[in-house]
């Protein structure tokens, strides 16, 4: 064809060539979309705060803030007796219970015993499963 | 072949067929999260009996969805969006059961008729791209993501979505192994120690397949399962295989469609189903019945997302490239095993293969076996408390992607990272199945970009290379086309309906 069709690539910077052509496809998709919706994007405000507006807060967040507190807390407890995956299964049923505590809507005594019990027996089997038979790393 | 088939291979298959049917019968969770939540449970059980597992939860996964579509008018997973427009009103006339057992057959026809073209088109497919060159895997991979822009609801926001899962997927090393210089790129200062192999595949899919969804249930208050009392299946109006004397065609018609955009690369259930849908309205001699309890609507959306099994494993088995979201997952089982998929996949695994096949057979009698006969025990799934389920499955995820990299606490904080990267992209209205398309295919686009360059020096080479590099180029150019005609029909169609 021609010169301008012609390529070559250092294998020094070979790394960069690819993410550069789409990092600028997407600066260009970016771009179009922009364009586009730029009647829509102005009014983002009001669609986010009528998203937060229908939003179950306390479920939302609150699943976020416990997933945060289980992955933070699971590996400190689970260093106090290295390699026996005990920071998983000590964190795994206080975090299914509280979970499913929030996610219930009604807490009679019968409803929370019977998760209270699955809460327990649920991480122990599967902590048994993949420490034991499965043989697997847990935290 | 008869190797394989162990007590604990068949095992492993009627109850991941019964986990699926499960997940798919409740709304809220799907065939997807079941397949991505049980990923790591495979790893100790090998490949086939692994691959055993998750087909089976496939299978169920997708029938599932009929149940409560049928029986609430809420879709158990995407694909079953159809079953709703006539299942449900035919619940509400006292026909649920009838409804149910309708969609049950169908869903094995249309399981059937995909794994019979499953097991005669993806091996020649797979022998005529061993062919391929770099240029042309580039190209097939190009296809790919042209099909998957041109059938998302909005073109350009599933261009980027597919270029930005492209994108992220290029983070970390540029590999040795694959040709490359081993150098870092994309890596924000201070992150190296944790992407120096950027974002590990399955976490990515167990966040955005797992807890996406149960972020999303949470935001809306995770709402309130029905009780047993409130179900009604119906006795009013029994089944007769007679019904589908009339609907032979319907049947095999929507099959069809299933099958084959299940074949389109990121092509969901959804689709399948709709497509199916629509062509039985429109070819119906009653097409006014449709939407008011019509039991060939019923027929064309069960058999059109069951057509779906099949078809979606063709491109994965014979090309390396998912058909849908589920199957982009089934890339991490047979990567957790260190197996490759692509062109060589059926000539090298010729036993694995076998088994897949058998597996997809089996999963599809023991689909049919079990909600045909218990179908009234399986309607009760709709009530099971999402309290009790969603946090096992969270503390599921949390184990999948812990252990798949064999003990790294950087995977689990991936899978958040991305089950809130996929609530925002659903908000943004960014299409999750192209990025996930564009995340798995990203890296091998680069290798075979990079290296065609290398090797030739010229762009052009993409346009010369040979004639199959030409004929990609007239499908590329032809799904570019289409995207654009939809568009515009769509947009035609806004104008009309405002």
């Amino acid at each position: 064809m021609g010169a301008w069709t012609q390529v070559s690539i250092d294998f020094e910077t070979s790394h960069l060539y690819f993410p550069t052509l789409i990092g600028a496809l997407l600066v260009v998709l970016g771009l179009a979309i922009l364009l586009r919706d730029r009647a829509r994007i102005a009014g983002a405000g009001r669609y986010w705060r009528d998203v937060f507006a229908a939003m179950d807060k306390l479920r939302f967040f609150g699943t976020i803030v416990l997933t945060v507190l289980y992955f933070i807390l699971m590996v400190p407890i689970g260093r106090i007796w290295p390699n026996t995956g005990m920071g998983f299964l000590l964190c795994s049923g206080p975090y299914v219970l509280l979970t499913g505590l929030l996610f219930m809507h009604e807490r009679p005594w019968r409803q929370v015993a019977a998760l209270t019990a699955i809460a327990i027996a649920g991480p122990a089997f599967v902590w048994w499963l993949f420490t034991g038979p499965f043989f697997l790393t847990l935290p | 072949m008869l190797e394989i088939i162990t007590p604990l291979f068949l095992m492993l298959i009627v109850a991941g067929t019964f986990i699926g049917i499960m997940f798919g019968a409740i709304p809220g969770m799907t065939a997807t999260m079941a397949v991505a939540v049980s990923l790591p449970l495979t790893f100790p059980l090998g490949l086939e009996n692994g691959l055993a597992l998750l087909l089976g939860l496939y299978v169920g996964g997708i029938a599932g969805g009929l149940v409560p579509a049928v029986l609430l008018g809420i879709p158990g997973t995407p694909s079953s969006l159809t079953t709703t427009f006539d299942g449900y009103p035919m619940s509400k006339k006292g026909e649920g059961e009838k409804a149910l057992r309708i969609g049950i057959v169908a869903s094995l026809v249309g399981g059937l008729f995909s794994l019979a073209v499953l097991y005669f088109f993806a091996p020649p497919l797979a022998g005529f791209a061993i062919k391929f060159s770099y240029v042309e895997k580039f190209l097939i991979i190009f296809f790919a993501l042209t099909v998957l822009a041109a059938l998302s609801s909005d073109m350009l926001l599933g261009i980027f979505s597919g270029v930005l899962g492209v994108f992220i997927s290029l983070v970390g090393t540029y590999d040795i192994s694959d040709g490359g210089n081993g150098k870092l790129r994309l890596v924000p200062p201070g992150t190296e120690y944790w992407l120096d192999s950027g974002f590990s595949l399955l976490p990515v899919l167990i966040g955005i397949f797992g807890l996406t969804a149960i972020l999303a249930q949470a935001e809306l208050g995770m709402p309130k399962e029905l009780d047993a009392k409130d179900i009604h299946v119906g006795r009013r109006s029994t089944f007769s295989f007679s019904i589908f004397g009339g609907q032979i065609t319907n049947l095999l018609r929507s099959s069809s469609i299933g099958t084959f955009v299940g074949m389109l690369p990121g092509v969901g259930g959804s689709a399948a189903s709709l497509l199916s849908y629509s062509y039985a309205k429109t070819f119906s001699k009653t097409p006014e019945k449709f939407g008011k309890g019509e039991p060939a609507g019923v027929v064309a959306s069960e058999s059109g997302n069951n057509g779906l099994t099949g078809g979606a494993l063709v491109p994965l088995l014979s090309l390396g490239i998912p058909g849908d979201s589920t199957t982009a997952i089934l890339i991490g089982a047979f990567t957790l095993q260190g197996i490759q998929v692509g062109p060589l996949f059926i000539t090298n695994n010729p036993v694995t293969w076998d088994a897949m096949i058998f597996a997809m057979l089996i999963a599809n009698i023991a689909m049919f076996a079990m909600m045909y006969f218990a179908i009234r025990y399986f309607a009760l799934l709709v009530t099971v408390p999402k309290h009790i389920l969603f946090p096992l499955i969270l503390m599921m995820c949390v184990i999948g992607s812990y252990t798949i990299n064999y003990g790294i606490m950087f995977d689990v904080w991936t899978l958040l990272i991305f089950g809130l990267f996929g609530w925002l992209a659903v908000k943004l209205r960014l299409e999750l199945a192209p990025f996930i398309i564009g995340f798995i295919l990203g890296p091998s686009a680069e290798v075979y970009f990079v290296k065609s360059l290398e090797s030739f020096g010229d762009y052009t080479i993409f346009f010369t290379k040979s004639w199959i590099a030409a004929a990609l180029w007239v499908l590329i150019i032809g799904s570019l086309a289409m995207s654009i005609v939809l568009a515009i029909r769509a947009g035609k169609n806004g104008t009309q309906d405002g």
